[in-house]
């Protein structure tokens, strides 16, 4: 296990990042503004490096692949909880800060859920 | 009563827009650092050379209407935007150009990028 976490808020404009197949998050550390389009969460203890081929797991949704990390990602994982899905399929991230899934339909993020990330293979 | 003084801010290497000229005021005192890892050298030497107050913002928040700039570290997606929406000058300490949903937001007058404390400079 890399990363895990309990979603504890869901802001109210996540849907125009969902749509353009983005999901923020930030621990609960977060000032209000960041709050407005970020899922919210608690993570326990656990970090270890998030690499491409790892796991995402949305509640009990099917995993999704990790295929490209920025060279920053980590670090925000690390000190704000805080990380960018980006659902396009890339193996090379746009941005230093994303962290690029497959391709696949994105799943509903909700008060209550676990997100996983686990290490692949 | 406190006295504040400006500082231009040009965009580093490989950065983006800018130069900002940021002066904190006795409404809006605040260097706004949202990073990772406590307050940011960047935001540390704005503050220094301004008189302004730098405020860690994943520690306590501060209300908007105070702020005077908005220092990020942001890796290019969603602080990097949310600043500039609502009118606050940014300052990205990562090399980032517009983009994300909340490009549309990002402009050179209101945002600069790629920032150490060496692009910092008294106006």
């Amino acid at each position: 296990m890399r990363y895990s976490t309990v979603v504890t808020a869901v802001g109210p404009l996540l849907g125009e990042f969902l749509a353009e197949r983005i999901i923020v998050l930030f621990n609960e550390d977060a000032p209000e503004e960041l709050r407005e389009f970020a899922v919210i969460h608690r993570p326990d203890d656990t970090f270890e490096e998030v690499q491409p081929g790892d796991l995402v797991c949305f509640g009990s949704h099917d995993p999704i692949k990790i295929t490209a990390v920025g060279d920053v990602a980590n670090k925000n994982i690390a000190a704000l909880g805080h990380a960018i899905f980006k659902c396009n399929g890339k193996d090379e991230p746009e941005l230093p800060g994303d962290i690029c899934l497959e391709e696949v339909p994105l799943p509903e993020v909700e008060v209550g859920q676990t997100i996983r990330i686990e290490a692949g293979g | 009563m406190a006295e504040y003084r400006s500082v231009k801010i040009e965009a580093g290497r490989g950065g983006w827009g800018g130069p900002l000229v940021i002066t904190p005021t006795e409404d809006k005192p605040l260097i706004y650092s949202v990073t990772g890892g406590g307050i940011h050298p960047v935001a540390a030497k704005i503050a220094e050379l301004t008189g302004g107050e730098a405020f860690d913002g994943f520690k306590s928040s501060a209300k908007f209407e105070k702020i005077a700039c908005a220092v990020i570290d942001c890796g290019g997606t969603a602080r990097v935007g949310v600043y500039p929406m609502k009118k606050v000058p940014t300052v990205d300490v990562y090399p980032t150009s517009p983009a994300g949903p909340l490009m549309m937001f990002i402009k050179e007058d209101i945002f600069v990028s790629g920032v150490t404390p060496d692009q910092i400079k008294p106006a």
